[in-house]
């Protein structure tokens, strides 16, 4: 009996050692002291993999509004150099949080900007 | 070195081999079935697929004996490669690479595999080499893409670093290194 043909094609050995995947990224945080909102929580993006890869730098700013509890919403992109960074700045937008305010005090509904800049520094191979 | 960082991570994707379905199954009748029909070789591809390497090898080389025709010789070296370089016999798998390479310069499969083998020697140099010229060849594959990023890695590794402004006036600035 005749057993199905099996059409065979080449092998590629994909092997994927992505040290981004096992890399934290270093963190700095720069602010002013005379905003309304208080940062509580604030979270930093994730470098994107691909960008890491490719090693592309750069910068994402990103305003937003703070509701009473220190919920950001109305999140926006207002520039970034490359849109590969804007969905991890804006989860972390998302994701960061503010002192909620006490219940007599009133600020004005402004918009707060946060700028994440993207960087890669040499590391010393080990 | 760094190579020695990226061993323990190595991972198996996919992008191998496919022992596809059988041509007849498809349709409602089955009318000529075509297909180079070396089993061995299919397994082989298909074991090495799953990560199994040993298998992989015996049956490639099986299957290479048998093999006709040069695309099937070209693929089966390239697997072959493939899978020594996953059993860490570097230097035999070179050879297999180079076999395919002999057989059909322009496969672009044996140069991504022959470049994993260099980066792992950490022959860097002649690992771009291989790199480049299979983006030449296939300027889309997702493997050479990892290749790259792998080579990156072992020349010039970097360290991601955010830095997160709120200070007023922070603008956003293009920066491509």
């Amino acid at each position: 009996m005749k057993q199905p043909a099996r059409r065979w094609l080449p092998v590629a050995l994909l092997l994927f050692a992505m040290s981004a995947t096992a890399t934290e990224s270093s963190v700095t945080h720069l602010e002013d002291d005379n905003y309304e909102r208080v940062p509580l929580n604030t979270v930093a993006p994730a470098y994107p993999a691909v960008a890491r890869n490719e090693r592309i730098e750069g910068d994402v700013q990103v305003c937003f509004n703070v509701n009473r509890e220190g919920r950001p919403y109305r999140i926006a992109v207002r520039s970034s150099s490359n849109r590969v960074f804007e969905k991890p700045a804006i989860r972390a937008i998302r994701a960061s949080r503010y002192q909620p305010l006490p219940k007599d005090r009133q600020v004005p509904a402004i918009k707060t900007c946060r700028t994440f800049r993207f960087r890669l520094e040499s590391a010393t191979a080990d | 070195m760094t190579t020695a960082r990226l061993l323990p991570l190595l991972l198996l994707l996919g992008s191998l081999a496919h022992a596809q379905t059988p041509a007849g199954q498809s349709g409602a009748v089955a009318k000529t079935v075509v297909g180079p029909a070396n089993a061995d070789l299919a397994d082989g591809a298909a074991a090495l697929r799953i990560g199994d390497a040993e298998e992989g090898v015996r049956l490639t080389r099986r299957g290479l004996v048998t093999a006709s025709g040069q695309r099937e010789r070209v693929a089966g070296y390239s697997n072959l490669c493939a899978g020594l370089a996953m059993l860490e016999r570097l230097e035999e798998a070179l050879q297999a690479c180079n076999r395919a390479l002999q057989l059909d310069d322009e496969h672009w499969r044996s140069y991504s595999n022959r470049a994993l083998v260099y980066l792992k020697q950490e022959r860097y140099p002649e690992a771009e080499r291989d790199i480049s010229r299979g983006e030449a060849l296939n300027p889309n594959a997702r493997t050479l893409k990892t290749l790259r990023a792998m080579y990156r890695d072992a020349v010039d590794p970097v360290s991601p670093s955010i830095i997160i402004d709120d200070r007023r006036g922070a603008e956003a600035n293009e920066t491509t290194r």
